[in-house]
């Protein structure tokens, strides 16, 4: 091939969380920047695009998107390798689904690549008259699991650009930035294959 | 001059007007030949060139057009002091003919070899063959269409490049006498030498674009060849007209420079008008003269020279949902050619880098494609259509059994009149066999729109037994309805205490939440679950500020019943999509329940919490597709595939997300027969497969990619064709067991038995790729999972196994 891309480097992130919370809303906003009440559930496994730049290079993002019901857990786990970020997703009106944040959390340091960049997502904040769970709480969790946090909503248009482009900034940093010195790695990480290198797809 | 119609010879050709001279181009003399009748040159010939005579596909008659160079009789020749030398012939020793295939006899394998010689000169070697009839008006012609006509009897050519109106490129040839041949239809997918003409155009120039800036296609060669020797002229005044040979006066009037004119006079000239047939012709000299892109609109101009720019644009299109790329495409505002450019598949062989873009775009192509497929046949699919279908690795699809039906009598559907005479009107029990039945159905369906579904489905699925009679059928329905009652009513009780205390209570609200938030995603966009003219009953939901209505209502009573009913299981993600279909076509509540119940006797490997069932089915879709169509299997392992992933929401709801409702509806009535196999789904995945084979091998080298291209295919497909296909493949399938079977019955030197550990091969260790060596001695196993796939019989599993792996209440209550 001609090695004329159309973006300089290719960050896979990963979106889990309980069912229901939004994952498929937040990634449908920030692909496509639209929004759907009445989604679908997911099923299975997808991944969306969207390449935007950071500090003037054009950054590719691959973003998967999971079924969040426990059930299918055996099929995601398998994805969670390949991926350099993590964004952590609950409902801010679901009490439940912020709980379970710590076990996905568990998940993650269990399956993922070490040093994996993640950050914690609090969607749905446009809904006050319906919050259970406070802003207060969701930074208390995110400093305990020592990970950045941010309150976002897909429906109003409410950081979300902000979370996935301070999460590939972050990652920008851990990877590409302080292996500078290394020769060109792998270039593209196959997700399926699970490669654990954390490796960037550095290309040209 | 008058053309020279050779006196009429179509007589068997002998086997000297097929011998190859091997002259070189300048030394080719034909006059022996002209002289004693015995044939022409053929210069350049494009293979699968239609006459569609009727507006069905099945009248279409394919042939070639070919350019062929006649002798002038020998008065006429020019000196040798003349301009015009022997090789390059005048407008008046060129035919431009159109023979369909089935008159060349045994030239066919001339043309067929003119066809694939690199068009950019006429073949190096004189090919000759029988002289065709030539004519100079269509009235002229005779016979089933063929024609040739010398070219200087063409007044002009209408091109009308392949578009989304017209899915094939045509070009109709208007004769200086004003009248017009039919349209030859080029079918550019069929044809060898387009193929090849435009892979090497992308590979050589990353140039897809033919003369004139448009996408290359087998009209542009055409125009190419008579460009040789003649000069055509772009019509200024009509954009798809060519003038050939113009005179000056039409030059002036109607060519490039033409400012006014009236447009209609051109394409097809009134006779009364008549230029003398001999005037344009032949005077002018040969040679190309100078090609003509003056009529490159200012569009196409830009597409071309900004193309690499354009394509970086498209990549964004990746951002597009599929809807705002299908509003792109029909917008009328967007410049044809810009939207040829995207639904074109050429495009992504010039831009490999906007990998993604290319996925898009190939799946656009594809769904053009599935749309003329789904055009064509609007009419019943009949037993060629099924030759029809195009050659894939696995070998030509043969004819379907047939009985004493007729295929297109089996593929209408079964209607409720059809359906109750299957029946005896007094007893109301069955009079045919099961077979008989499922046969029906299997091939044709049920009628969508007169409620035979809603009876039908209750023997498929199981409710009813299939020799019940009418009565017994009444009380079973009856006591249905009371045990459905029963059932809810267990879970009413927790309402009261919302689940109650400890951990039975934790898991009943999660699993109703859950069940709430799933109902209001299901199916939304289908008529019976799209309102919500209800106030939601509970005023905590997260649904509560949208408001419900009756049928979602009854959709979660039904789940929550199931989650109580299944203990072990529960209600897992998925199932609201396997129940809404039923409940749809029953709209009864107690029915659909136990429809459903039934559904989900063979569904709940799916819903295990170890996938052991999700896996087994991927699994045995790997055996399949190696053991069906190695080639693919090999790519797909080199792309990381053969994990088959792509196929889990496919496997999991049965396709529900991949067709279109109605057709969902059909194809699960299909699949509930177990006519063919219990396993059929897994054969409609091959299909899927195959049918997007040479997208998959041409264009898709990464498991991602191939992930994005067969997610992405939801709801563009052709459920007909897809059916027909899976059923082709089962039986090619079945036939190779059977042959295998034989061979290893009779008493071989060496007979080997399947190795049993072959089936316990788990999926994480694949066959490898190294593992090449294994090849040198080709050794068929069969797998018991492929043989499995033989069998009608449902897999239910046993209790035990749901108990240990449903992760249901029990689960819960280990943990």
């Amino acid at each position: 091939m001609s090695g004329n891309r159309n973006y300089d480097f290719l960050i896979k992130l990963l979106l889990i969380g309980d069912s229901g919370v939004g994952k498929s809303c937040c990634l449908l906003r920030f692909s496509e920047d639209s929004f759907t009440p009445s989604f679908i559930t997911t099923i299975g496994i997808d991944f969306k695009i969207r390449t935007i730049e950071l500090d003037g290079k054009r950054v590719k993002l691959q973003i998967w998107d999971t079924a969040g019901q426990e059930r299918f857990r055996t099929i995601t786990t398998a994805y969670y390798r390949g991926a350099m970020g993590i964004l952590l997703v609950y409902d801010v009106t679901d009490q439940r689904s912020f709980e379970n944040i710590r076990t996905w959390f568990a998940n993650v340091e269990q399956h993922a690549t070490e040093g994996v960049n993640k950050i914690l997502i609090g969607n749905k904040c446009d809904w006050e008259e319906k919050r259970v769970v406070s802003t207060e709480q969701g930074e208390a969790l995110a400093r305990e699991l020592n990970i950045p946090f941010l309150e976002v909503s897909a429906k109003s248009n409410i950081n979300i650009d902000k979370a996935f482009y301070n999460l590939a900034a972050d990652i920008k940093k851990r990877i590409i930035d302080t292996s500078k010195n290394e020769p060109a790695a792998s270039s593209g990480v196959n997700v399926s294959q699970g490669e654990g290198s954390g490796g960037l797809g550095k290309c040209c | 001059m008058t053309s020279d119609p050779l006196p009429g010879r179509a007589g068997s050709p002998t086997g000297s007007f097929y011998a190859m001279s091997d002259d070189e181009e300048g030394e080719y003399d034909t006059i022996t030949h002209t002289e004693t009748g015995r044939g022409v040159k053929l210069l350049y010939s494009k293979s699968k060139v239609y006459i569609h005579p009727s507006p069905s596909a099945k009248d279409n008659i394919p042939g070639f057009v070919a350019l062929l160079q006649q002798k002038r009789p020998r008065g006429e020749r020019p000196s040798s002091s003349s301009s015009t030398t022997s090789n390059s012939p005048i407008a008046s020793d060129l035919l431009l003919a159109w023979l369909p295939e089935s008159s060349l006899g045994d030239a066919a394998s001339i043309y067929v070899k003119v066809d694939l010689t690199d068009g950019d000169s006429p073949p190096k070697q004189s090919f000759l063959v029988p002289p065709p009839p030539t004519v100079t008006t269509h009235r002229g012609s005779v016979g089933a269409y063929s024609f040739a006509i010398p070219v200087s009897a063409i007044y002009s050519l209408l091109v009308r490049p392949p578009s989304l109106g017209w899915w094939f490129g045509s070009v109709v040839i208007n004769t200086r006498v004003g009248d017009s041949f039919p349209a030859l239809f080029f079918h550019d997918s069929e044809c060898q030498s387009t193929i090849l003409q435009k892979k090497k155009r992308a590979r050589d120039s990353f140039d897809p674009f033919g003369e004139g800036g448009q996408m290359f296609w087998g009209g542009d060669e055409v125009l190419r060849w008579l460009k040789r020797y003649v000069r055509i002229e772009k019509s200024a005044a009509e954009p798809n007209i060519y003038l050939v040979e113009p005179s000056k006066e039409d030059s002036e009037a109607f060519g490039s420079k033409a400012t006014t004119s009236t447009p209609s006079k051109i394409g097809r000239r009134d006779s009364s008008q008549g230029v003398s047939v001999g005037g344009a012709a032949g005077a002018s000299p040969a040679g190309p003269s100078g090609r003509n892109d003056a009529g490159m609109d200012p569009v196409t101009k830009f597409v071309k020279e900004t193309g690499w720019n354009l394509m970086e644009k498209f990549s964004k299109v990746t951002t597009f949902t599929r809807r705002t790329a299908q509003d792109l495409i029909e917008n009328p505002k967007m410049p044809p050619q810009v939207r040829r450019l995207m639904i074109n598949p050429e495009v992504q062989t010039i831009q490999d880098e906007f990998d993604s873009a290319r996925i898009y775009l190939a799946r656009w192509a594809m769904g053009i494609a599935e749309q003329s497929e789904r055009d064509r046949n609007q009419r019943i699919w009949t037993a060629r259509d099924v030759l029809e279908l195009e050659d894939t690795d696995v070998g030509e699809f043969e004819l379907l059994e047939t009985s004493s039906m007729s295929l297109d009598e089996k593929r209408k559907p079964v209607n409720l009149k059809e359906w109750k005479s299957f029946f005896d009107p007094q007893t109301g029990r069955l009079t045919m066999t099961i077979d008989e039945v499922k046969e029906r159905i299997l091939h044709g369906g049920l009628d969508p729109d007169d409620g035979v579904r809603k009876e039908a489905w209750l023997f498929l699925l199981g409710v009813h037994d299939w020799y019940s009679t009418a009565e017994e059928r009444k009380a079973q329905l009856a006591s249905a309805r009371d045990e459905y009652v029963r059932l809810k009513a267990s879970w009413w009780e927790r309402l009261v205490d919302h689940g109650g205390e400890g951990e039975e209570g934790e898991w009943w609200r999660e699993q109703k939440a859950r069940i709430e938030k799933d109902v209001h995603r299901t199916d939304r966009t289908v008529p019976i679950f799209a309102g919500e003219d209800l106030p939601h009953p509970d005023p905590d939901s997260p649904f509560s500020s949208f408001g419900t209505n009756v049928h979602m209502e009854q959709m979660k009573d039904m789940l929550l019943t199931y989650n109580e009913y299944n203990k072990d299981l529960g209600y897992v993600q998925g199932m609201s999509d396997l129940l809404a279909p039923i409940y749809a076509v029953m709209q009864d509540d107690a029915i659909a329940f136990w429809g459903f119940q039934h559904f989900m006797d063979r569904m709940e490997r799916n819903f295990l919490r170890d996938q052991s069932g999700m896996r087994n089915q991927l699994l045995t879709l790997d055996h399949l597709v190696q053991f069906m169509d190695p080639k693919l299997y090999a790519h797909l392992q080199a792309a990381d595939s053969t994990n088959f992933f792509f196929f889990f929401r496919m496997l999991l709801v049965w396709y529900k997300r991949e067709f279109k409702w109605m057709d969902v509806l059909h194809l699960w009535e299909v699949l509930w027969t177990d006519y063919l196999s219990s396993s059929f789904h897994l054969f409609i995945a091959l299909a899927i497969l195959e049918k997007h084979r040479d997208v998959i091998m041409t264009h898709l080298q990464h498991f991602d990619e191939v992930l994005k291209y067969v997610n992405e295919l939801s709801t563009t497909m052709d459920l007909d064709s897809t059916l027909i296909r899976a059923e082709a493949l089962f039986r090619r399938f079945h036939r190779l067991i059977e042959a295998i079977d034989k061979k290893q019955n009779f008493p071989a030197p060496r007979v080997r038995t399947s190795s049993p550990s072959s089936a316990e091969k788990s999926k994480s260790s694949p066959p490898q790729k190294d593992s090449g060596k294994a090849a040198e001695q080709p050794k068929m196993v069969i797998s018991p999972e492929l043989r499995k796939l033989l069998s009608r019989q449902v897999d239910v599993l046993p209790r035990k196994v749901v108990q240990k792996k449903g992760d249901g209440l029990a689960a819960e209550a280990r943990r």
